[in-house]
């Protein structure tokens, strides 16, 4: 009987477990995803803000395409489609154009559409990922144009969806709580 | 049995040799360098700051966004790596730049209207995860002079774009892998003409495909046709089996020697050895069952042939091409361990008999070879020089997709006058220097940066405009930022200074993706894109910096070098010739049939409107290396049927091997071999069909 509780209990903790973060249970979660909604409350700290800085953010991903619309404090949106990047602010909408050729900008551009898709070969393209139990640290490959990012932290929820990003550059560091996560395949 | 043995041990150990040492370079481009140091330092130092190396260019504005996101995928499987297309500019080097924009932009920058939507826009990106570094351009460059300077002189259209979108940089893996960048190559030319493409990958990878092909397809074939040759003309094995030994170890002794003098060997060259199997025939067959009684002549005949074929090859040893020099060390040392490793074998070589074929011919007066090389000497007086000049397209394969590829590049390059771009002598300011190229229209000089640069008086009021503007838009931009919970130290007063056109010219190669001006050999100069290259560029002093244009002049002179070592080759086997035959009728009948086909060549070219290339004078030099055999042993043997049996064997294998070559998809292999062809089929039909009567008395 004892034996018996036993194996049903080493089957209910195995039953129990979440699946091991891998690149090839990553890939295999987000393959085949059409949309992506998030919101999320990103809080920003370093040299060039006053305070921190609590915005409140709602991001969109289809393929080829990410908003990153601020809603608070101060209302934008960012559009990344292909290369191009569109700022709409107090009702205008701009191309980029100049800024968004500055290697720099280009790179991080690159960087979050690739974040955005989970795009894993391009993400390997610019960093070195370090697999952890339940994170991914990633940090930029030598001589990399990423000069704007110095290190990011993915952390997963069981479900293998992103809960937490936690990124470090230069002059500052931003964190990233995402909740209501939507994906459609 | 022991000297087998022996053999066997020195191949094996060349071959060890060889493997330990071989290191292969596939783009025959690469073994192009000019020759003065000055135009060679300006080429190099101009390539250096291009964005061009080491990468590859795609535009794939035309895919949607999941194709995009495949052909991305399929290029960092293979190891390529997304890169900005211009390096990041130092923006204090930027700023420097400042005075260069009109005073009228400095006003408009200043304008609260602009100053705000500034501010939003950064703000905005600052917002993104990361972005925050974004703040950091308000701090440093406060109005935005930087982005509208980058708009002047790199917009659309201007300095390196060619008008469009930029393409997309990929960063090539290093060590290459062929096998990866033939399928981003596929997936490429499956999505063409929606996407474009270009980069030195594809030529390395094409020309190696080219050349891997040619090897397999030359080697076999003229192993064959030397087979069912030897078979039907001797029907003795140990002469094959001499022969294929013999020429594997002219193979690993050609790689080696050139090995001694570089560091890399052409793959074009490895192809090019399947040649060897033709000059070790020769040698064989005519060493081969020497008649005891006409061995003082036939080994005239011998020497003859020996002395002018090594000859051919050393004047290419004189040339700067590194190509010609490796097949002229390759032929001299295929052709010297050759007959090294006969030695072993003289008995042998002794013993074997050949099948004799009867020949008809025609007995010629005295004085014909005479007659015949004053009419080919005339006729070549009267036809005139051709024109010699070689294009780069000649000198390395491309297929049709890649040539589609290099049109549509080059007519952006073309678009933005960048497609010939040149470097000029200035001894005054760059704009006088570039005055008589403006005034012949050859420059486009509304596209060169000069075009651009604002005279003195015009500087000044644009450095009067930013000192009136600076405090009061800094005021207004702190308070903006400060409401937004943004703290900025910002600079205490504006950037720019005045600028002299040199001075311009270094900034803005310094910021740029192109030079615009350098220093070599204590002379200056300016560079400029042409509209079209005019025929004196060197008499000019202009250096070529474009690739297309270098490579064209460069070749182009190597060519005219190359006639030159090929006239001073035909002169040194003239008095080879002289010094070992001893008769002048004989000296002229040995070159008459190459005079002739001299002459057919030269109104070939003339007639058709056909440059002669280097690869031409290079064939030209294995013609008479090859030919003048053929008629040497010829008339110092007096036309005996078993030599004249030779000649026909070895012509016939001459004709083959280089006949092969027409098969080659590398051009120069092509080329080559048809030069060849063309030229030794006359020689040899000359050689077995006229005799030479004796002269009166002469003993038969």
């Amino acid at each position: 009987m004892i034996a018996v509780a036993a194996i049903a209990a080493v089957i209910l903790a195995a039953a129990a477990d979440p699946a091991p973060l891998t690149p090839e249970a990553l890939r295999a979660r987000h393959a085949g995803a059409r949309s992506l909604t998030a919101e999320v409350v990103q809080v920003k700290e370093g040299r060039y803000w006053a305070r921190p800085l609590t915005s409140h953010v709602r991001l969109r991903w289809t393929p080829g395409r990410v908003e990153w619309e601020t809603l608070d404090p101060v209302p934008s949106t960012v559009v990344i489609e292909g290369d191009r990047v569109q700022v709409v602010s107090g009702g205008n909408a701009r191309d980029l154009g100049a800024q968004a050729r500055d290697p720099r900008f280009a790179a991080l551009v690159r960087f979050l559409r690739a974040l955005a898709a989970f795009d894993l070969p391009a993400l390997e393209g610019d960093f070195v990922l370090a697999w952890g139990p339940r994170e991914v640290v990633a940090t930029p490959r030598p001589g990399s144009s990423l000069s704007l990012v110095r290190k990011v932290r993915l952390v997963f929820g069981d479900d293998l969806e992103v809960r937490r990003i936690e990124l470090e550059s230069p002059s500052e560091t931003t964190r990233l709580e995402f909740q209501r996560v939507e994906r459609v395949r | 049995m022991k000297r087998n043995l022996l053999v066997a041990a020195a191949i094996a150990a060349l071959a060890f040799a060889v493997e330990r040492s071989f290191r292969l370079e596939d783009d025959p481009i690469r073994s192009l360098v000019m020759a003065d140091p000055v135009a060679a330092a300006l080429f190099d130092r101009y390539q250096e700051r291009s964005p061009f190396r080491g990468r590859i260019f795609v535009e794939s504005d035309g895919l949607s966004p999941a194709e995009q996101a495949r052909l991305s995928e399929i290029l960092a499987r293979a190891g390529y790596r997304e890169v900005p297309f211009l390096a990041a500019p130092d923006p204090a080097r930027l700023l420097d730049l400042a005075s260069q924009l009109p005073a009228g932009t400095v006003d408009r920058l200043a304008g609260e209207e602009a100053l705000r939507a500034r501010v939003a826009e950064i703000l905005a990106v600052a917002a993104l995860p990361g972005g925050g570094e974004a703040l950091r351009q308000l701090e440093v460059d406060p109005l935005g002079v930087g982005p509208a300077l980058l708009e002047r002189f790199l917009g659309a259209g201007r300095g390196g774009e060619g008008g469009g979108a930029p393409p997309r940089v990929y960063e090539s893996p290093r060590p290459l892998v062929y096998a990866e960048v033939e399928k981003v190559e596929e997936a490429l030319a499956a999505l063409s003409p929606r996407v474009h493409y270009i980069g030195a990958d594809f030529f390395a990878v094409e020309n190696y495909r080219a050349v891997r092909r040619d090897v397999l397809l030359c080697s076999t074939l003229t192993l064959l046709l030397t087979l069912g040759l030897f078979v039907w003309f001797t029907r003795r094995w140990v002469l094959l089996w001499l022969l294929g030994v013999g020429s594997l170890v002219s193979y690993l002794a050609g790689v080696l020697a050139i090995r001694v003098f570089y560091a890399e060997i052409f793959a074009v060259v490895l192809v090019y050895t399947s040649t060897f199997v033709s000059f070790n025939t020769e040698s064989l067959v005519h060493l081969s069952g020497i008649e005891e009684g006409r061995r003082a002549r036939t080994l005239v005949g011998i020497w003859s042939a020996i002395g002018t074929t090594l000859l051919g090859m050393a004047v290419m040893l004189l040339g700067r091409s590194v190509l010609l020099r490796q097949m002229s060390i390759a032929s001299i040392a295929g052709l010297l361990s050759f007959l090294v490793f006969l030695v072993p074998y003289r008995r042998t070589v002794d013993g074997i008999r050949f099948r004799t074929v009867p020949l008809p011919g025609w007995t010629a007066p005295r004085w014909l070879p005479a007659a015949l090389c004053g009419a080919s000497a005339a006729g070549l007086l009267l036809v005139g020089p051709p024109r010699v000049e070689t294009r780069i397209d000649a000198f390395r394969y491309q297929s049709a997709a890649l040539g589609r590829e290099v049109d549509h590049f080059s007519r952006r390059l073309d678009a933005a006058s960048l497609g010939d771009v040149v470097a000029v002598p200035a001894t005054g300011s760059p704009s006088e220097a570039l005055r008589p190229l403006a005034a012949e229209g050859l420059l486009a000089w509304d596209d060169h940066p000069l075009a651009r640069f604002q005279d003195p008086a015009a500087q000044e009021a644009t450095l009067a405009a930013l000192r009136a503007r600076w405090d009061g838009a800094r005021s207004l931009l702190a308070q903006i930022t400060e409401s937004e919970g943004v703290r900025l130290e910002l600079p205490g007063s504006p950037p720019g200074r005045r600028l002299g056109e040199w001075e311009y010219l270094e900034l803005l190669g310094e910021v740029g993706p192109l030079r615009w001006s350098d220093e070599a050999g204590g002379r200056r100069f300016v560079h400029a894109g042409l509209r079209r290259v005019p025929p004196d560029l060197a008499g000019r002093g202009l250096v070529p910096l474009g690739p297309r244009t270098h490579y064209d002049a460069l070749l182009t002179d190597l060519s005219r070098q190359l006639g030159w070592l090929f006239l001073a080759g035909f002169a040194a086997m003239v008095a080879y010739l002289a010094w070992i035959q001893r008769d002048a009728v004989r000296i002229l009948y040995v070159f008459a049939p190459v005079l002739a086909v001299a002459l057919g060549f030269a109104a070939w070219s003339r007639l058709t409107g056909t440059p002669l290339t280097i690869v031409h004078f290079m064939g030209f030099s294995l013609v008479i290396a090859i030919a003048v055999d053929y008629t040497a042993v010829a008339v110092s043997t007096d036309h005996g049927e078993v030599e004249l049996s030779k000649i026909l064997l070895t012509g016939l294998s001459a004709v083959a091997t280089f006949g092969v070559l027409m098969l080659a998809r590398h051009p120069i292999l092509r080329s080559l071999g048809a030069t060849v062809v063309a030229g030794a089929v006359p020689s040899l039909a000359f050689a077995l069909l006229v005799r030479l009567r004796r002269a009166p008395g002469e003993a038969a």
